[in-house]
């Protein structure tokens, strides 16, 4: 018994180094998939395993349902998530940046992927407390099957063709449900027209998360301020506008609610407020355009143009956001305390009036 | 025992076909039109009408034609791809030094010579492992481009000559070109 043991123990050990060989991983192990786990995770969807669900025509790397479906596997998800996977690849798919080639920039963006509808009690993903930590199944390895995806698929190795400066956590792994149960407002995929009762994954291209801090207070007008601060943060004005997804927490999300604001209330108040002075703008070097990106930079810069807000009637109120839809707003992570969270979107010129794309999940092609 | 069954390829690579074929040099500019194809980084366009500059007085290239990219991070569109092999005989391109431009730099290099026109990717030395990972997807991992100093955006106008002379034996030796020719 004990021979057999260790026996089995080696080679364990040794499929696990061959993934790490082969640099099939994103540096933890993975899971060893064969053709019978793989025909587990096909039966789940009714696609062709050829059918091609996201291509970056300029590497001439395509991403199959098959391929799709090993990743997903080595990822360690149980076949059960699978369509959720093909949805999130979909959605992923119709987001301009990342055909373009954002994952190679030296930016470091990653897909985040938010989970509406009865699949989330389904497969258990989780939308309450530790929401961006870790510890649930299916959150970290639905996450974690897009990036072995563009690591494997799409050649996107760090320091090769990754080249992200710094990169962010959610690289490894960022997908989250929202918690519709403790929500005062319609559910995300609602807005977008979907039935409550449909299952949607809407995916963000993020380029971080940054933690609010703000349980002092029941005023809405206070708690909105102090979220539009972040928003408008210089550090995350590289170009002309950014967009923000607002995590809520449900004691968060309950202060507008009782104060009679929907989410298009909440949305306006933030547009409205994220403005920056042109002096503070002055202050970073990032009062003006560069005439071929259109990224912010000073106007002692030979390259430099006058942004947008220089040709209105308040030059020096300079808008953040290019429209209220910039801001999503969504509830997640446990209901006990006022600790909410400011998701930055990847955002270029021209800025997108919807900076999401979305897929209903179990539909077919 | 239990069937063994094999471990799958994840990565989809083993279908991409791979033609590593160099287009045919040209031994010797003389009378060759130059296509320069500008990616809009700051300071492409000064590198390489220098580098062009140095071809046509010590080699006898002809004339010198300037494209502009219409994006820096995604290869040469197929219009202007076609334009060029129409009208040019070898391709210069630069500069390559940001994640997505270094790599399509080297894609446009790849572009060109399966199009037949023999081309130097330029990209900056920070970038040299995207432009090589970049050749390995395209299936052409042997794929040769000169990797210039970086950076290159913040150069004054006589560093950038500096960085082109630096530049010119590569060009050179990438073209083919013999030595007095």
């Amino acid at each position: 018994m004990d021979e057999t043991t260790t026996a089995e123990a080696d080679a364990l050990r040794e499929i696990v180094e061959h993934y790490f060989d082969k640099e099939w991983t994103d540096g933890l192990p993975v899971v060893p998939v064969t053709e019978t786990l793989l025909a587990e995770f096909l039966a789940t969807v009714a696609r062709d395993p050829d059918e091609v669900l996201f291509s970056i025509t300029h590497l001439n790397r395509h991403l199959t349902v098959r391929l799709a479906a090993i990743n997903a596997a080595m990822a360690g998800c149980r076949s059960e998530y699978f369509p959720v996977v093909v949805a999130a690849w979909e959605a992923i798919a119709k987001e301009p940046h990342p055909a373009r080639g954002i994952w190679q920039s030296t930016t470091g963006t990653a897909p985040l992927l938010v989970v509406n509808g009865p699949v989330r009690e389904r497969i258990g993903l989780n939308s309450t407390g530790n929401i961006f930590g870790s510890g649930f199944r299916a959150n970290a390895t639905i996450g974690r099957a897009i990036r072995l995806g563009c690591i494997n698929v799409f050649g996107l190795h760090p320091h090769k063709l990754d080249q992200a400066t710094q990169g962010t956590p959610a690289k490894y792994s960022a997908c989250i449900a929202e918690n519709e149960e403790q929500s005062p407002w319609p559910a995300l995929h609602t807005e977008h027209g979907f039935e409550a009762s449909d299952d949607v994954v809407t995916a963000f291209v993020i380029r971080s998360v940054i933690h609010i801090e703000a349980r002092h207070t029941q005023s809405p007008e206070q708690l909105a301020r102090d979220l539009t601060d972040t928003i408008v943060r210089t550090g995350a004005l590289i170009h002309e506008y950014t967009s923000a997804l607002l995590v809520l927490t449900p004691e968060h999300a309950d202060v507008f609610a009782s104060a009679g604001w929907s989410k298009d209330d909440l949305r306006s108040f933030v547009y409205d407020n994220a403005v920056r002075k042109r002096e503070d703008l002055v202050a970073v070097g990032k009062d003006a355009l560069s005439h071929k990106t259109r990224w912010r930079l000073a106007a002692t810069h030979p390259d430099s143009m006058p942004d947008s807000a220089s040709q209105t009637e308040e030059p020096d109120e300079v808008r953040a956001l290019s429209n209220p839809t910039s801001i999503q707003i969504m509830v997640a992570g446990a209901d006990n305390a006022g600790v909410s969270a400011v998701v930055e979107i990847f955002t270029l010129n021209p800025p997108r009036v919807h900076p999401y794309s979305h897929q209903q999940i179990g539909a077919t092609a | 025992m239990a069937q063994l069954e094999a471990l799958l390829d994840p990565t989809g690579m083993e279908a991409g076909a791979a033609d590593t074929t160099l287009s045919p040099r040209p031994v010797s500019l003389r009378g060759l039109t130059i296509g320069l194809l500008d990616n809009t980084k700051p300071n492409s366009t000064l590198l390489l009408e220098t580098i062009a500059a140095q071809l046509q007085e010590h080699h006898g290239a002809g004339e010198a034609r300037l494209y502009t990219k219409d994006y820096f991070g995604t290869p040469v569109k197929e219009t202007l791809l076609e334009e060029i092999v129409r009208e040019c005989d070898v391709v210069i391109t630069a500069v390559g030094d940001c994640g997505s431009c270094s790599a399509a730099t080297v894609a446009d290099g790849i572009m060109f010579e399966r199009a037949g026109v023999p081309t130097v990717s330029i990209t900056s030395d920070s970038f040299l492992m995207s432009g090589q990972a970049m050749a390995s997807v395209q299936g052409f991992p042997g794929f040769d481009f000169y990797a210039v100093k970086h950076p290159m955006a913040s150069l004054t106008a006589e560093e950038v000559r500096e960085r082109a002379m630096t530049a010119m034996p590569e060009v050179l030796r990438i073209l083919g070109v013999e030595e007095g020719r």
